[in-house]
């Protein structure tokens, strides 16, 4: 199956910090990829050399089959992104911004049977500020598919939603994954992980400590639950405690 | 094309939302005409001057919406735009986040103009206010001064850190401009010594030229003034081109 992301040796810095250490991944199309690790681990700063919105300083990114810096009008007409806390202008409306992104793509999908398909269809006139935590990602999910794109990126979707909003983003998801929509999500949250992900890669301090799916990263470690395996990755001290 | 037209759309929607440039930059100027108007009403400039006091501060009124949108209006949605990320959402489709600079552009060259031609139909008919000048010179100066004050402001909002200090500058920027430029307080009040010393404004020099064209003095004397406002486009620009943070 080809690959819709492959990403060979990036390296980022900044100065003496290195964000991202020869990081290498791929995601098959139609599969679910979970960028995981603790704040500061890399993820954002992965996607953003990613998509091109920060130069990497070394390693090779394909997106679709394109370069994302030199292709851009070509990729990003069929790629969705939300980045992490996604804003948007002070006073406007839902049916104003999804328009305004509409205008942006040559065959945009109807923003209103995505608003009606999200739940979300009688707030076009609400004023964005005013949603719900809920109502806005679903929002943000409606902004990434109005591309109709072929890979959405989704960066920390479900921060900040309460248990409910976030299994109905959950539903979602497996949707639009079962759609054939190829997905690049990170999460802090390994329940969603455990359910969405079909692979995962764990960063800590720029570096991919683990690469695989979620029992492979279960069996490899010395637990039974996918939360205290990913602690136990991404964990120093846990580590060199339980060693002793 | 179509993204330029409905982000323009959009974004006219929310300025006019947020009232505060339809204040200060249409509104403020009528008021500063009236009152002037009222003040020294249709007499001359000065003993024995071919123009009255109204005429002479046409092209200083027109020039409060200038400097209210490049100064102020500029810098604010630029850097708050860059902190919302709204810059950056822009590189990740197929539009160019220049596209949404270039509307704010459209949106304050459109202040501007509401506000030149609100003030002309104020003074026609309230206090008999010719153009002796030439039209022309008037347009290109008025142009002159307005991608001069503009490249101020992109530059401004394009390297402050934040919108708090993109904020601060053109606070800085504008308020003394307002008061001391002779855009509010007319030049030809001060005293010889505050002339001197607001000369050092820009716009003082953007609003020579203006007063120049619409009384129809000779172009030569506003050479220095027209040559400082093309050097401040140029530089400004220039560094707001090179310099620009999209994040």
């Amino acid at each position: 199956m080809e690959d819709v992301i492959k990403v060979e040796h990036l390296s980022k810095s900044y100065g003496n910090l290195k964000a991202v250490d020869d990081f290498s991944f791929s995601v098959k199309r139609g599969k679910v990829f979970g960028l995981l690790g603790a704040n500061g681990a890399g993820k954002s700063t992965t996607i953003d050399c990613v998509l091109g919105t920060k130069k990497a300083d070394s390693g090779v990114v394909s997106v679709l089959g394109m370069n994302p810096t030199t292709n851009r009008k070509e990729l990003f007409g069929q790629v969705g992104v939300q980045f992490q806390e996604t804003h948007y202008q002070e006073n406007i409306k839902v049916g104003e911004l999804c328009e305004v992104t509409a205008s942006l793509y040559k065959k945009p999908v109807d923003y209103k049977s995505l608003l009606k398909k999200f739940g979300v269809a009688d707030k076009i006139n609400t004023h964005v500020k005013e949603l719900s935590c809920g109502q806005k990602q679903r929002l943000f999910i409606v902004l990434a598919l109005i591309p109709s794109p072929q890979v959405v990126f989704l960066d920390e979707l479900t921060t900040g939603l309460d248990a409910r909003a976030r299994r109905d983003v959950w539903q979602i998801l497996s949707k639009l994954k079962a759609n054939g929509l190829t997905i690049l999500l990170t999460s802090h949250y390994m329940d969603e992980v455990e359910i969405l992900c079909d692979e995962i890669c764990i960063l800590k301090m720029g570096k991919s400590v683990f690469y695989g799916t979620v029992p492979e990263a279960i069996s490899k470690s010395p637990h039974d639950k996918f939360e205290d395996a990913y602690l136990w990755y991404t964990d120093e001290e846990v580590t060199q405690n339980e060693v002793i | 094309m179509k993204s330029y037209r409905t982000i323009l759309k959009t974004e006219l929607k929310l300025s006019l939302r947020g009232m505060d440039m339809l204040i200060f930059a249409v509104i403020m100027p009528i008021i500063v005409l009236v009152v002037l108007g009222i003040i020294y009403g249709i007499k001359p400039a000065f003993e024995g001057a071919s123009y009255t006091f109204i005429q002479q501060s046409f092209g200083a009124l027109a020039s409060i919406a200038i400097c209210a949108g490049g100064v102020m209006g500029l810098p604010l949605v630029v850097s708050d735009y860059r902190s919302k990320q709204i810059l950056k959402r822009f590189k990740v489709t197929p539009i160019s986040p220049v596209t949404i600079l270039i509307v704010e552009v459209t949106i304050y060259f459109l202040y501007a103009l509401i506000s030149l031609l609100t003030l002309l139909a104020v003074a026609v008919l309230f206090f008999g206010f010719k153009m002796q000048g030439s039209i022309l010179q008037f347009i290109l100066g008025w142009i002159l001064v307005m991608v001069s004050m503009f490249s101020i402001g992109m530059m401004v909002g394009g390297i402050a850190k934040n919108s708090k200090i993109a904020g601060i500058l053109a606070s800085v920027l504008y308020f003394p401009m307002l008061i001391f430029s002779g855009a509010t307080v007319p030049y030809e009040i001060m005293p010889k010594a505050m002339q001197n010393v607001v000369d050092i404004l820009p716009l003082t020099q953007g609003i020579k030229i203006l007063k120049s064209a619409t009384l129809g003095l000779p172009m030569d004397n506003v050479l220095l003034s027209i040559l400082a406002m093309v050097a401040i486009a140029l530089i400004c620009s220039f560094v707001a081109i090179r310099l620009f943070k999209w994040e």
